[in-house]
């Protein structure tokens, strides 16, 4: 037990990429692929139980890391395999080990080629996405970042829907493009820091961020904003920011239910993660600085991409642009830089994660029985399968903010945390922090009007198509898949002091870190009662 | 503080009984147990609700301070602090009462009026969580709470509009009724932001929880120095912005002018539910929450103003359309809005206890006359048009006495409950002395227009409702009778229904023929007797509120004394003339600044007395004279032809649709999507994803005659990565 603790992370990255290569061995001895989905699952599900360990960290210092190791791996070049978890990637891990069991059974029936490989891609994928969120050196951080990519790439490339090729391509090349612009910050990084460091540099974010915050490592400038933008646009094509988005509707519709929900739940948040992890905290003069640009394109997204929303004939396409407005809504939390804002974007990673997770398993569930996802194919399903329309109308109402739901707190405190943000400044009588939230605001109205057409469409009415009448409503697979997301909107909308409060001090720190040459806050302070009366 | 723990159990006995008719009822499909569970749970919450309300500890009704359930803390971050906490005071004790009691007649109503669907328990199972959420909004203690039960029951009536949900109009209906309410909750939602910075709480009390002290917000502001009456002080960001913003979210919820064409389609719903939220219920949500905030709005004469105006304009605008509607639940529907818009002109001009009790009667009234157009659609087997029936007094008498309790209620007759309150809003606009907006009106004040066009709906209120009653009850039977307008819609009908035959009948289906033996039948007893319950609250619950002036004497108005103390009283400062005389047709405003002239208030100033008895006599005349006008247009000729744009409802519908929604959409497909996404980012990128493919097209060529697949291939390349990690790693954890 004591060595599971100690190893924590590492088990957890390891243990899926060892089932990978075991999934390969099995398949090469005993050619019995139907025992590999159960495999699979057992080994996603054991290290979500593990991941589960995780509460029992504590931290030394508030904000602090739990669970690291720092082992030298490439002495040559100074790289550390330094990982450690804190408050910011808390949920993240866990939100990644929780989605995979359930991305895993999602497809019990789905895959029928080449199951060895695609289960293989699956552990790798789980292992370099807990990998990204745990890696406190850059060039580990980046090699994971990177190697994401890979295993999402061939599971929209084959085992994906009809224009997959492309789709992948398109994936690839947006999200690589980015990624080799960080890998040049990251090296410049290494000698900036070198150069202070008695000519020996280092990858370890936490060193450089040491040596920053002491004011040993200056960079400031046009150096500074290009290494900013360096990560900045890696991070945005991940998210994905307009109007660098066009590749998240193809990657959606054309993967695999499996890669689709893996997208939406943790593949996105990689964007919004490395954004407030290292653009923030690397470069807090720059973030304030171009946070305006963030902030637009962030509103930009919200309203266009549900208005584009709104107008998807492909149910799948519908569910991919709706997650450009909710992303939108992350970084216009982040970039508040109030805690309010920024404890709300956190939030509201972990609900999309949970509710767009949910939208496209069970967009998968009718997919696998009549191969469409037009609108116009479908039309009265709530007649044939009643439990299915009700879990996809609560989904929905997650997802577009009813209060109660887990979605609404995410929104709800993002918009607050913006509306008291004093990041976009006030001129005149103009206060553009409460425009920005007023036009934000704007897309949970929009959220109703595409989710609700669509609901009705495919759900409503009467039911016209003929090859619809012998839907089968859903099986205890499908149940048992829907359900632990159900029940997890319930909570987190009713209860989400246990989420909040693990998080906070970590999104503190990186806000304070921000703001920390402004005078302290971001945050305009609240009138006391007791002032206002004569106001 | 009080604290009394059963409170929670007002809002969570019809959630269980929610969760219970779901998960049990749905696998039993027993009309008995469903009905049973529905119907108790909210009996539990009408007597806790009464018990708390006028018993306990004296009674919330009663008492100066209210009476607290805190749950749980829900969200607290950085400052910001919002419980899952229920408070009543003397408004919400109203407000829980006449919920929860009209609540429990309409479920039991329903229990006959959906005998034999097959989505029974589905129906009350949706009630209930209705209640839940109505219930939730009137007793939250705070703004956010209050918003959960605000979109609570937006969702909840989403959810029956759209029931019967093989209809297409229903769908439609319930999207529309959604979006329309998202609309006005965006307002909301901006509202409390900025009640929020503005106070640093969202607390409608003052209280303490677990050692912290949660000030009140509403009294923070109430506090504060009020906004001067000019146009610009909407966009300031003050206290005048914040009620601007909560007015739009009651403009959607209570379907006021521009948001109000919701809640005519939202008739598509069963009738139950159209009573219930459409009527007595959730549409005065946005009364209550103005009344709620009623310290803001009194700060902000500019939100005031425009309250009356959009209550006013939506009462004689909606008046006009129902005069023109066949389908007997329109009326009713058009009716409402046109009462609701009452509701807002008394708040506008500050008679919010006026206000309040006319929700209170309207509830009793239109809950009656909606159940009743219920009970006639079941006894005509859900025929609505009203240009088939006819005559229904003969075959349906408890029906129709019922109905003309309510008729009379509406039209303002005396001694019917919508007589005082009704007049009550009628005489406060009048006695707006003078209103800082006097000078914009060319000389006539602002006040008199705005009592002339209350007056003139009350004139068209009493002619819409008799020919309701006429074409429905008296002349004759029209059931066989061919209507060439409505065979021919009945026929594009027929052929749908016969598209979907096959399909269960289980349905409510609009226009089907109604065979030649046909005869309407009275109600069964769980439908007649909630009228005559309703009845008599029609015609006594009036009484509460019965003025001084109007009793003779006997009483002094009971029901405003027992609000009083939520209406926040007006400190005057000396800069704020034009709130003052703005405010002047409340009382207690100058009984507090003024206490020379209290003792006068209390005395009954004796010209002031005079001028309500005469404004009384004149609301009778005019009510007669609309009913007498009623009954010569239509007394004879009840199918006479109305004007067109009023039949077409002044083409709301198409302007939004042509000008709003459709441009929108267009927008949306053909350039952003199509033009923007599609072709000017996907172009770019796709353009260098040639450029390079053209480059590396020799190199693949070579490839693939050596790997059978890149899958395979790059497996293979990740899996040497990743074991030279692990060979790495192993060797250095040793």
């Amino acid at each position: 037990m004591d060595f599971i603790t100690e190893n924590l992370l590492t088990i957890l990255i390891l243990l899926p990429a060892f089932g990978a290569i075991a999934l390969v061995g099995h398949q090469m001895f005993w050619k019995q692929e139907g025992q590999l989905k159960w495999i699979t699952f057992g080994l996603t599900l054991v290290n979500f139980l593990i991941s589960l360990l995780l509460f029992t960290g504590e931290t030394t210092s508030p904000g602090g890391f739990m669970f690291e190791k720092n082992i030298p791996w490439i002495k040559a070049i100074n790289t550390n395999y330094h990982i450690g978890v804190d408050g910011l990637s808390f949920w993240l891990v866990i939100l990644t080990t929780f989605i995979m069991p359930i991305s895993v059974v999602s497809t019990w029936h789905a895959v029928e080629k080449r199951q060895t490989a695609f289960y293989a891609f699956l552990l790798l994928l789980e292992s370099a996405m807990i990998g990204v969120f745990v890696s406190l050196d850059l060039l580990v951080f980046y090699l994971f970042f990177e190697a994401s990519l890979v295993p999402m790439f061939f599971l929209i490339g084959v085992w994906g829907g009809e224009n997959r090729i492309y789709s992948a391509v398109k994936f690839f090349i947006f999200t690589a493009f980015g990624s080799l612009l960080m890998l040049v910050a990251i090296i410049a990084l290494y000698y900036m820091y070198a150069g202070v460091n008695g000519g020996v540099g280092s990858f370890d974010f936490v060193a450089i961020l040491n040596a920053m915050k002491s004011g040993n490592l200056l960079i400031a400038g046009q150096g500074a904003s290009l290494l900013f933008w360096a990560f900045a646009i890696a991070f945005s094509i991940k998210v994905p920011l307009f109007p660098v988005h066009t590749w998240l509707p193809d990657a959606h519709t054309d993967a695999p239910t499996a890669g689709s929900v893996i997208l939406a739940a943790v593949l996105l948040k990689m964007g919004t993660y490395g954004l407030m992890r290292f653009n923030f905290a690397l470069f807090p003069d720059q973030s304030r600085e171009f946070a305006y640009i963030f902030i637009v394109l962030a509103i930009v997204g919200i309203i266009y991409g549900a208005l584009v929303a709104m107008v998807q004939p492909d149910v799948k396409r519908l569910v991919a642009y709706s997650s450009v407005a909710h992303m939108g809504f992350v970084i216009l939390g982040m970039f508040s830089f109030t805690e309010t804002g920024m404890q709300g974007a956190l939030y509201q990673m972990l609900n999309h994660g949970v509710s767009t997770g949910a939208l496209f398993l069970l967009v998968g569930f009718i997919y696998e029985r009549r191969h469409t996802r037009q609108i116009t194919d479908f039309g009265g399903i709530a007649n044939v399968m009643p439990l299915y329309a009700t879990i996809f109308v609560i989904t929905t109402m997650s997802s577009i903010g009813l209060p109660l739901l887990n979605g609404f707190v995410g929104e709800f405190l993002i918009m607050v945390g913006m509306w008291k943000s004093t990041v976009l400044g006030i001129t005149g009588s103009t206060n553009w922090n409460y425009i920005a939230t007023m036009l934000a605001g704007t897309g949970v109205i929009f959220a109703a009007v595409y989710m609700l057409w669509m609901v009705q469409r495919v759900f409503f009415g009467k039911l016209t198509n003929p090859k619809n009448k012998t839907l089968k409503d859903l099986s205890w697979r499908e149940i048992g898949l829907i359900l632990p997301l159900m029940i997890l909107m319930v909570y987190m909308g009713v209860h989400p002091a246990p989420f909040l409060k693990r998080s906070r001090e970590s999104v503190v720190a990186i806000q304070e870190r921000v703001v920390h040459q402004t005078g302290g806050t971001y945050e305009r302070a609240e009138k006391k009662p007791a002032e206002l009366e004569h106001r | 503080m009080t604290e009394n723990n059963l409170l929670s159990l007002i809002i969570f006995a019809p959630l269980a009984g929610a969760v219970i008719n779901w998960l049990i009822g749905g696998k039993l499909k027993n009309e008995l147990f469903s009905s049973v569970v529905a119907c108790g749970t909210v009996a539990i919450s009408t007597i806790v609700a009464f018990y708390i309300a006028f018993v306990a500890g004296g009674g919330a009704f009663h008492a100066e301070k209210p009476v607290l359930d805190h749950l749980w803390t829900w969200i607290q971050v950085g400052g910001f602090r919002a419980d899952f906490g229920l408070g009543m005071d003397r408004l919400s004790a109203v407000y829980a009462c006449f919920v929860t009691f009209v609540g429990f007649l309409i479920h039991v109503f329903a229990t006959g009026y959906m005998h034999g669907d097959k989505g029974f328990y589905r129906f009350f199972a949706f009630l209930n969580l209705f209640m839940f959420s109505m219930l939730t909004l009137v007793l939250a203690d705070n703004f956010l709470l209050m918003f959960v039960g605000w979109e609570g029951v937006g969702l909840c009536s989403y959810l029956l509009i759209g029931y019967y949900i093989k209809k297409d109009e229903a769908r439609e209906a319930a999207k529309k009724a959604f979006v329309m309410n998202r609309i006005g909750d965006w307002g909301v939602l901006i509202g409390v932001f900025l009640i929020f910075t503005m106070t640093g709480s969202i607390s409608f009390y003052d209280k303490v929880v677990g050692g912290e002290t949660v000030p009140s917000a509403l009294d923070a502001i109430a506090k504060m120095a009020a906004d001067p009456f000019t146009a610009g002080v909407i966009f300031a960001g003050g206290i005048t912005s914040a009620a601007v913003l909560l007015f739009i979210g009651a403009t959607g919820k209570s379907a006021q002018i521009p948001l109000f064409t919701w809640l005519p389609d939202a008739m598509a719903g069963p009738t139950p539910v159209s009573a219930l939220i459409h009527a007595a219920t959730m549409v005065t949500a946005g009364v209550y929450m103005v009344v709620r905030c009623n310290g803001i709005y009194q700060n902000a004469p500019t939100a005031m103003f425009i309250v009356a105006i959009i209550g006013c304009a939506t009462a004689v605008f909606a008046a006009t359309i129902g005069l023109a509607q066949n389908d007997i639940k329109k009326v009713l529907a058009y009716s409402t809005v046109s009462q609701l818009g009452y509701m807002f002109l008394a708040c506008g001009i500050g008679a919010f206890v006026a206000a309040i009790f006319h929700v209170m009667t309207h509830a009793f009234f239109k809950a009656l006359l909606f159940l009743g157009s219920g009970s006639v659609i079941h006894g005509m087997h859900h025929e609505q048009d009203m240009r088939r029936m006819g005559n229904l007094r003969k075959h349906m008498p408890v029906t129709f006495w019922t109905m003309v309790t309510g008729w009379l209620a509406i039209c303002g007759v005396p001694i019917f409950a919508g007589f005082f309150s009704k007049d009550e809003i009628l005489y406060r606009t009048f006695a707006t002395k003078a209103s800082a907006s006097v000078a914009t009106l060319g000389g006539v004040p602002v006040n008199m227009v705005l009592w002339g066009v209350g007056l003139a709906t009350a004139v068209l209120t009493a002619v819409y409702m008799t020919r309701l009653m006429w074409m429905t009850f008296f002349g004759a039977e029209r059931f066989h009778e061919e209507l060439h307008e409505v065979e021919a819609y009945a026929s594009v009908h027929a052929d749908d229904d016969h598209a979907a035959h096959g399909d269960d009948d289980d349905e409510e289906e609009h226009h089907h023929a109604l065979p030649a033996d046909f005869k309407p039948h009275e109600s069964p007893w769980n439908m007649t007797v909630p009228l005559m319950v309703l009845a008599v609250l029609s015609t006594l619950g009036g009484l509460v509120g019965i003025p001084y002036a109007l009793s003779g004497g006997a009483v002094d108005n009971y029901f405003e004394h027992a609000l009083e103390p939520v209406i926040v009283k007006k400190v005057e400062h000396s800069e704020t003339k034009e709130v003052k005389h703005f405010l002047a047709s409340e009382p207690k405003t100058e009984a507090v600044s003024e206490p020379s002239k209290a003792a006068e208030h209390t005395e009954h100033d004796p010209a002031e007395l005079a001028t309500e008895r005469t404004l009384a006599v004149v609301s009778v005349i005019l009510a007669l004279a609309g009913i007498g006008i009623g009954i010569a247009m239509f007394g004879k000729t009840p199918l006479r032809k109305m004007p067109k744009i009023l039949e077409d409802k002044w083409r709301i519908d198409e302007f939004y649709n042509g000008y709003i929604v459709d441009p929108l959409t267009n927008l949306s497909r053909d350039f952003l999507w199509k033009g923007f996404d599609l072709g000017v980012v996907d172009g770019l990128v796709n353009g260098v994803g040639a450029l390079v493919a053209a480059l590396g097209g020799t190199v693949r060529r070579i490839q693939v005659g050596f790997v059978r697949s890149y899958a395979a291939f790059i497996l293979c390349g990740a899996l040497v990565v990743i074991g030279y990690f692990v060979y790495y790693g192993l060797k250095l954890i040793r």
